[in-house]
């Protein structure tokens, strides 16, 4: 992070701050209104958290899912086997002459 | 079924080792020119059975194939097996390093005991080396098995649990696993049975041969 982007990020801050309060009292907000908000934070809460576990459970799955070996594995390890064999015949090979 | 580093006790890790190298040394000097191709592709195919997955309940097993390394190398079985494991060691991370003589002897053995009763009791009809085929595949599976058990009984487990659970465990593994040689060995006897004769039971024919 460059110092123009943190520049730019803290007077987004600053103005999101200052401005925050002004909202606040430019509503003074009745009873039900505080409540209609709370209800709404609510379900806003509840509905990240419930897609947090969900990123979480995909996390897991693909940490699982990087553990098995792959094709590259797979593949080289035939080839490493093959040459393996290759060479040694090629010595078995060359002995016997 | 491969023991990870740290399981085993120490002089358990080291005699593994020393033992493994001596039966790949034998293995290697049994082990004639001739039979190097099919060794190369019986070893490759060793190492890649373990990718096979059988599900099992809510996990899965993979197939090991000690018993048809066996039955198809005769005494080279125990090399294939030795660098399959190794390879695997190293590219999949099955089993630690560390166990990698444990692990050797833990499918070697069996693949070399496999191996001398499909030579001793094949017989020579297809249908009967299919049939010894199927059973030494299975037979493997279950040898393995039991050695796994021995081997971990060193670390202060109980032996007959352990035997209990990896047996049960592998009842799948067994059955796949003789339906894969009886089918392989079939196949191999109708089609080039000489891919099936090794110098374990004739070991001077297979001398006078080499020579």
């Amino acid at each position: 992070m460059n110092v123009v982007q943190r520049g730019l990020l803290a007077g987004v801050l600053c103005v999101w701050l200052t401005g925050l309060p002004n909202f606040v009292q430019a509503q003074t907000p009745g009873q039900e209104t505080q409540q209609e908000i709370l209800a709404l934070l609510k379900e806003q809460n509840n509905k990240l958290s419930g897609e947090l576990r969900r990123i979480q459970r995909e996390i897991a799955a693909l940490r699982a899912d990087m553990d098995k070996p792959g094709l590259k594995d797979v593949f080289s390890g035939i080839g490493y086997i093959l040459g393996f064999f290759g060479a040694a015949a090629f010595v078995a090979a060359r002995r016997k002459e | 079924m491969h023991i990870s580093d740290g399981v085993l006790p120490l002089s358990v890790t080291i005699g593994g080792y020393a033992a493994s190298a001596a039966l790949v040394a034998w293995s290697a000097h049994r082990t004639q020119t001739e039979e190097m191709p099919k060794l190369a592709v019986m070893t490759a195919a060793f190492f890649v059975a373990s990718l096979i997955h059988v599900p099992f309940g809510p996990t899965s097993v993979h197939l090991i194939i000690p018993g048809l390394t066996g039955a198809l190398l005769g005494p080279s079985a125990f090399l294939s097996v030795g660098l399959g494991l190794l390879l695997q060691s190293l590219l999949f991370q099955f089993g630690g390093l560390t166990a990698l003589g444990a692990n050797a002897l833990m499918m070697g053995l069996p693949a070399l005991v496999c191996g001398w009763l499909f030579q001793r009791f094949k017989g020579s009809s297809i249908r009967r080396q299919a049939a010894v085929g199927g059973i030494t595949g299975t037979l493997g599976t279950a040898l393995a098995a039991i050695i796994l058990a021995l081997l971990l009984a060193t670390g202060g487990e109980d032996f007959f649990g352990v035997a209990k659970i990896a047996l049960l465990a592998h009842v799948p593994v067994m059955i796949v696993e003789g339906a894969v040689s009886a089918f392989t060995i079939g196949f191999l006897a109708r089609v080039k049975p000489a891919l099936l004769q090794q110098s374990f039971v004739y070991p001077h024919k297979a001398a006078h041969v080499s020579h």
